[in-house]
């Protein structure tokens, strides 16, 4: 079982709030009401760390100092003051990230995801995207167990595309670092690259195009 | 220099006549004493050749009176003393008297007393100390007035989406109590309330903050790929409820700009809030940060909304509108938002541009300057 989110908020209603929506949404949370000096033993078994700033018994501040000094677990500040002095002091101080209150429950649990998200999924020499699965080395892909065969240009696509899995990329960058630009580098010619390639990969909704943007890879949304 | 000057020749003055009449007294004292002591003797001789001459005995004796002689002299140093320090005297105590009025009436009331000696740089240096806490005391005064200001706006504009959340909150309770099942879609104005009561509180704290002039103390790198990211999500579940695709796309190496984080972050918290708000159902709202050319980075926010006309465009982005003003004549509307983001850019010294986007939306646009930690300094384009 994955180790627990550990939330550090003084308000009643809204730490039971936050508790709430990170177990619905399936985190198991534990939760204190007041700061408390932490020790090594405390950080060993958190994943991730939600500090409130303003805080009775030991200041949010201090936690989060004393627990750099001994451990690297994410921390997501939730601040109540729209402070810069805050923000900028706590990000220097080792926070991943902030929540400025009022935030919708919506948010907090993106934020939460995106601390908990592991950089891409990096194999040997290769990338995995779903089903798909990237051999750099050897400039192959395959689907499941079925080798595709792929041109040059949407090879790279592809990689371009797995390596910010999950993230939008623009047409102007995939034009300008993926096509060759000796042929016909522009943005219609990058469309029909992208048609080419989805069919190759039979994967139709892996590379969602993204309005006003380009391109994305949801590894979630293939298969 | 020249009230010792004056001082030291007071004294002098002072000093001569005292000295001249104690040397001469005493003088005066001895030639007494000698004089009784020979008396007798030169009595007898002085008569003796006064009888041979056949003069008045009296003119042989001279005429010594100390103290006849001491007390007017005493009286003429004193005077003169008093003469000449009466002056210095007489601007010493109308500097304390106008340095007392001028305490009196909150350092308004200026020091009249001028002249190039000590005294004047004395009447100087009060009246510089008095301009100096005159003007710590109006900046004072234009805080509290600043803040003051901010609490009544913030209560006056704060309380009116709040009665709309009370009033839907309360519809909500009496179709429940009917046994009526509320959809989602009815539940979504007030959310809009509360979404737009945070952005306006936001907004508020960020005109005071403006209007007091203090952001320049925060200037710090600010990672803009995350500023985009928090910003997106804050208003993702109010897009995602009105059904508009709100997407956003960041350079891989997280661009860098000094600036003041809560500033930025609300200035492009506003065009996306307003890009989101102002669409139709199923509508596209793009946010793009990218690198341009000399050391500057272009953040566009991209809608296929209705837009907005040209007249309407530049009234928005107007550059002296204060915060006030923008508020009274847009409540509720686009126009507290983008005269925040207007007046971010500025203090910032970013440009913000306002276009019709090949969309047929509304397309904004946002450059500044790259700050590269590397050379410490920013990019001159």
């Amino acid at each position: 079982m994955a180790l627990p989110i550990l939330l550090v908020e003084d308000d009643r209603n809204l730490g039971a709030q936050v508790v709430e929506h990170l177990q619905k949404t399936g985190f198991h949370t534990i939760w204190w009401t007041e700061g408390k000096v932490l020790t090594p033993a405390d950080a060993a078994g958190v994943r991730l760390f939600i500090l409130d700033l303003m805080l009775p018994g030991t200041y949010g501040m201090d936690m989060l100092k004393d627990l750099r000094a001994f451990s690297d677990v994410p921390v997501l500040i939730l601040s109540a003051r729209n402070d810069s002095v805050d923000k900028v002091r706590a990000l220097k101080l080792g926070a991943d990230d902030y929540l400025t209150k009022p935030f919708w429950p919506e948010e907090l649990i993106e934020r939460v995801r995106a601390r908990l998200r592991r950089p891409n999924m990096q194999l040997e020499g290769g990338l995995e995207a779903g089903p798909v699965r990237i051999d750099l080395a050897n400039r192959v892909v395959s689907v499941g167990e079925k080798c595709v065969e792929l041109t040059r240009v949407e090879f790279d696509l592809l990689v371009a595309l797995a390596r910010r899995a999950e993230a939008a990329v623009t047409r102007r960058w995939l034009v300008e670092n993926v096509l060759d630009p000796d042929r016909d580098g522009t943005e219609r010619t990058l469309d029909v690259h992208v048609s080419r390639l989805r069919k190759k990969l039979g994967q139709e909704s892996l590379i969602e195009t993204v309005w006003g943007i380009g391109y994305r890879l949801r590894p979630g949304a293939g298969s | 220099m020249k009230l010792r000057l004056r001082i030291a020749l007071a004294t002098v003055a002072a000093a001569l006549p005292i000295l001249t009449i104690v040397g001469w007294a005493r003088m005066a004292e001895r030639e007494a004493i000698l004089q009784e002591a020979r008396k007798d003797f030169v009595l007898e001789r002085r008569l003796a050749l006064a009888k041979m001459a056949g003069s008045s005995p009296s003119m042989a004796f001279p005429k010594v009176y100390p103290t006849r002689v001491l007390l007017p002299m005493a009286l003429v140093t004193f005077t003169s003393v008093l003469l000449a320090t009466g002056p210095i005297v007489r601007r010493v105590r109308r500097l304390t008297q106008e340095v007392r009025d001028s305490v009196k009436g909150n350092y308004q009331d200026t020091i009249t007393v001028r002249g190039k000696d000590e005294i004047g740089e004395l009447a100087l240096a009060f009246m510089e100390a008095g301009k100096e806490i005159r003007s710590q005391m109006d900046r004072q005064l234009q805080r509290e007035k600043t803040l003051r200001a901010f609490l009544e706006n913030t209560t006056h504009d704060v309380m009116i989406p709040l009665t709309v959340l009370q009033g839907h909150l309360a519809t909500f309770r009496e179709r429940a109590a009917r046994g009526e099942v509320l959809d989602a879609s009815s539940i979504l104005p007030a959310m809009n309330e509360a979404h737009y009561m945070a952005s306006l509180v936001h907004n508020l704290a960020a005109a005071a903050k403006l209007e007091a002039g203090e952001p320049e103390a925060q200037l710090e790198p600010v990672n803009l790929n995350e500023v985009v990211a928090r910003a997106v999500g804050r208003h993702a579940p109010i897009a995602r409820q009105h059904a508009v695709k709100l997407d956003h796309a960041v350079p891989e190496r997280p661009l860098l700009a000094r600036g003041d984080v809560t500033l930025i972050e609300q200035a492009v918290s506003n065009v996306i809030d307003n890009a989101v708000r102002y669409n139709r159902r199923d509508g596209h709202v793009a946010v793009l940060l990218d690198r341009s050319e000399g050391g500057r980075f272009l953040l566009r926010v991209i809608d296929d909304g209705p837009g907005i006309p040209e007249e309407e465009r530049a009234r928005l982005a107007e550059r002296h509108v204060r915060g006030n003003a923008a508020r009274s004549r847009d409540p509720g509307g686009r126009g507290l938002g983008l005269n925040i983001t207007s007046r971010v850019t500025r203090l910032h010294g970013w440009e913000l541009c306002l276009s019709t986007a090949d969309t047929g939306g509304l397309e904004v646009e946002i450059k500044g300057t790259i700050y590269d930690p590397s050379d410490g300094s920013p990019h001159t384009p």
